[in-house]
C-alpha cells in the first residue's frame, strides 16, 4: 500500500496546459470550463504598462488535494466519497446521489458534476487507468514539459517525492482548515 | 388489534368529488383555488423540464451548487418543525389552552414536510439511490445523512401521532408526539449543522445555525398557526381562539426579540471578528435587499404589531404572519445563498473567467415553477385535510 501525493514545482510552470489536456484525454473528461479535474491558475502581471513586473506573473497548477482529512468525505451522506487503499479520495458513482454537499464542503473547488453520469467527479490521481495497470505515474505528471509535477509514495522515504519534500521548503493550501492536503507546493 | 383493522377505524370523512369542489365561492376562496391549481400545473411543467434537462434546467453551478430548491425545502421543513412544536404544546406538554390547535398543527407539520420532500426530490440528483445507500452505506459523519434519516423517522412519528389524535387516544398521541418532537428537533438542528459543518464557508461555519434553526422554526410555527386560524375563522375569532392566539402572539413577541438579539450578535461578531471570508461576506449581506426583506418582514413588522397591542391585535397578527412568512422565505433563501457568496478562489484568479467577485445566482424559471409547485401541493393537501379529517377537537 502506498500513500500517493504530489509535489508541484509551480515556479517552473509555463502555463502550456499540457497537463489539462493529458488529464482530459486520459480520463475521458468532458470538455468545457465546468468539467475539469485540474487547472492552471494564473496570477496576472502586476504594475502598469510599461512598468510591468514580469516576475509577478506566476502560474499555479491545482486540482483535488487528496486531503488526508477530507471534508468532502466527511459530509458525504452515502459514503460515495471514500478513501481507497492508497489514501486517494475517490467517488463511487453508483452511490453518489448528487446532493452537492461535497462541492460545497471542498475548500479547494475541486469537484464538478460530470454530465454523463450526473454524479460528482474530480481528480483521481489516475487510479482507474495508470495506477490500475500497475504504473506509478499520472497523466499530468508524465506530460509536463518542465517537470513541475512529482508524483509518488509519501510513505516511501526513498521515493522522489519524499526526497524532494525533505530537502525543499514547501507549503500546502488553506492549511489552516486542517484538511491535510497531499498536494505540496515547492518554494 | 391488527394493522388493517386499526387503519379501518381511523375516523375519515367520506368525501365525493363533489364535496371536494364544493366550497363557498367567495372571491378570496376562488383566488386561492385558482392559485393552487395554477401552482400544481407549474409543478408538473417544472418537473417535466427537470426530467428532460436535469440540473441544466436550474441555475445552479459548480460555484453555487445549492439554489432555490434547497431554500424552499428548508422553508418547508422549518414550517413542519415549527408546527410540530406548536402542536406539542397541547397534547405533549398538556397546556390546556393549546389543546385545540394540536390536531391542525400536527396535520400541518405532516403536509409541510411532505411538500418539502416533494421539492427536494427534484434537487437531489438520484433520490432512489439515496434511499438505498442511506441504508446500505450510511455516512455517519454527514449532517445530511442525519438530517434526512431523522426527518424520515420524524414524519413517520408525526403521522402516527396524528392518527392517534384522530382516534382521541391522547395517551398514545402523547408518546408518539413527544418522540416525534424530539426526533424532529434533532433533525432540524442537524439541518442547521449541514451549514455549520462547512469549514470552507466561514460565514456559516459554527454552532449558530443548529440553534437558530430551532428558534426560527418555533417562530414559523406560530406564524402558520395565525394563518391557519385566520382562514378557518375568516378573521372573526371566537373567545377560545382569541385566547389561544393572544397567548401565541405574546410568545411570538418574545421569540422574535430573542431572534433579533441572535442575529444582531451574529452579524456583529461576523463583521468585527474580522475573519477573512467572513467579515466581508457579512458586510456584503448588509448591502443586499433580501437581507433587509428578511429583517423587516420576519422580525420588525410582526414584532411591531405585537408590541403595539400587547399581543391583542390578532387580526393584525394574521396579516403580520402572512408578511412574516414572506420574511421567513427570504431568511431561508439568504441562508443558502449567502453561504456560497464568496468564491473559493482556488488559485484561478483569472482562469476560466472566474473573476473573484461575489458569486451571482438567480433562480431559473424551472426552479421557480417547482418551488411554487411545492406551495401548491401544500395548499392542496391542507384543503384535502380539512375535507377528510376533523381537524378540531
Ligand atoms: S481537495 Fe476537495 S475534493 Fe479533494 S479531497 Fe480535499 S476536500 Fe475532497
Ligand atoms: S454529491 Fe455525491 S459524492 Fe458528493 S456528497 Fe453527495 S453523494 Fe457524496
Amino acid at each position: 500500500m502506498a500513500r500517493y501525493g504530489m509535489a508541484l514545482d509551480y515556479k517552473n510552470c509555463i502555463n502550456c496546459k499540457a497537463c489539462e489536456t493529458a488529464c482530459k484525454e486520459e480520463n475521458g473528461v468532458l470538455l468545457g470550463a465546468d468539467n475539469h479535474r485540474i487547472w492552471v491558475g494564473m496570477k496576472e502581471i502586476e504594475g502598469e504598462y510599461p512598468n510591468l513586473s514580469i516576475a509577478s506573473n506566476t502560474f499555479y497548477p491545482s486540482q483535488c488535494q487528496h486531503c488526508d482529512e477530507a471534508p468532502c468525505q466527511e459530509v458525504c451522506p452515502t459514503n460515495a466519497t471514500y478513501y481507497d487503499k492508497d489514501g486517494q479520495v475517490r467517488i463511487d458513482a453508483d452511490k453518489c446521489i448528487l446532493c452537492s454537499y461535497c462541492i460545497n464542503a471542498c475548500p479547494y473547488d475541486a469537484r464538478y458534476v460530470d454530465d454523463r453520469t450526473n454524479t460528482v467527479d474530480k481528480c483521481t490521481f489516475c487510479t482507474d487507468t495508470r495506477l490500475a495497470r500497475g504504473e506509478t505515474t499520472t497523466a499530468c505528471q508524465n506530460t509536463c514539459p518542465t517537470k513541475v509535477r512529482i508524483f509518488g509514495d509519501l510513505d516511501d522515504p526513498n521515493s522522489e517525492i519524499s526526497q524532494v519534500l525533505q530537502n525543499r521548503e514547501h507549503f500546502t493550501l488553506k492549511s489552516n482548515l486542517g484538511t491535510k492536503p497531499k498536494l505540496f507546493y515547492l518554494i | 388489534m391488527h394493522i388493517k383493522e386499526f387503519i379501518t377505524t381511523i375516523p375519515v370523512k367520506k368525501v365525493t368529488l363533489r364535496d371536494i369542489v364544493s366550497f363557498e365561492k367567495t372571491p378570496i376562496n376562488l383566488l386561492i383555488a385558482v392559485m393552487t391549481l395554477l401552482f400544481l400545473v407549474l409543478f408538473a411543467v417544472g418537473i417535466t423540464t427537470y426530467i428532460l434537462h436535469g440540473h441544466h434546467a436550474y441555475n445552479v453551478t459548480k460555484e453555487h451548487p445549492w439554489g432555490l430548491l434547497i431554500a424552499v425545502y428548508i422553508f418547508f421543513v422549518v414550517s413542519s418543525t415549527g408546527l410540530c412544536i406548536v402542536g406539542s404544546l397541547g397534547d405533549v406538554f398538556g397546556f390546556k389552552d393549546y389543546m385545540m390547535i394540536s390536531k391542525r398543527a400536527i396535520f400541518g407539520s405532516i403536509i409541510t414536510i411532505v411538500s418539502g420532500f416533494a421539492v427536494i426530490a427534484f434537487e437531489i440528483g438520484h433520490p432512489i439511490t439515496m434511499v438505498i445507500y442511506n441504508i446500505l452505506t450510511p455516512g455517519f459523519t454527514s449532517a445530511i445523512w442525519w438530517m434526512g434519516t431523522l426527518y424520515g423517522l420524524y414524519m413517520t412519528f408525526m403521522i402516527i401521532e396524528f392518527v392517534f389524535l384522530l382516534k382521541h387516544n391522547m395517551k398514545m398521541a402523547k408518546i408518539f408526539g413527544l418522540t416525534g418532537l424530539l426526533v424532529g428537533l434533532a433533525a432540524h438542528s442537524n439541518l442547521g449543522g449541514v451549514f455549520g459543518f462547512l469549514n470552507a464557508r466561514t460565514i456559516s461555519n459554527g454552532v449558530f445555525y443548529p440553534m437558530y434553526f430551532i428558534l426560527t422554526a418555533f417562530i414559523t410555527g406560530i406564524f402558520l398557526s395565525f394563518i391557519m386560524y385566520g382562514f378557518k375563522y375568516r378573521l372573526k375569532f371566537d373567545e377560545k381562539a382569541t385566547l389561544l392566539l393572544t397567548n401565541l402572539a405574546k410568545i411570538q413577541g418574545l421569540l422574535i426579540a430573542i431572534l433579533m438579539f441572535f442575529v444582531t450578535w451574529k452579524m456583529l461578531s461576523d463583521v468585527y471578528g474580522g475573519m477573512p471570508n467572513r467579515a466581508e461576506v457579512a458586510r456584503h449581506i448588509f448591502s443586499s435587499a433580501t437581507f433587509w426583506a428578511e429583517v423587516f418582514f420576519a422580525m420588525v413588522i410582526p414584532l411591531f404589531i405585537i408590541l403595539k397591542s400587547a399581543g391583542k391585535n390578532i387580526v393584525g397578527m394574521f396579516w403580520g404572519s402572512l408578511i412574516g412568512m414572506v420574511g421567513i422565505f427570504f431568511m431561508r433563501y439568504n441562508l443558502v445563498h449567502d453561504t456560497q457568496l464568496k468564491p473559493l478562489q482556488m488559485l484561478k484568479t483569472s482562469e476560466y473567467q472566474l473573476v473573484p467577485t461575489w458569486i451571482e445566482y438567480f433562480p431559473s424559471v424551472t426552479e421557480v415553477m417547482i418551488s411554487l409547485g411545492g406551495l401548491g401541493l401544500c395548499l392542496f393537501l391542507y384543503y384535502m385535510g380539512t375535507k377528510l379529517f376533523n381537524l378540531d377537537e
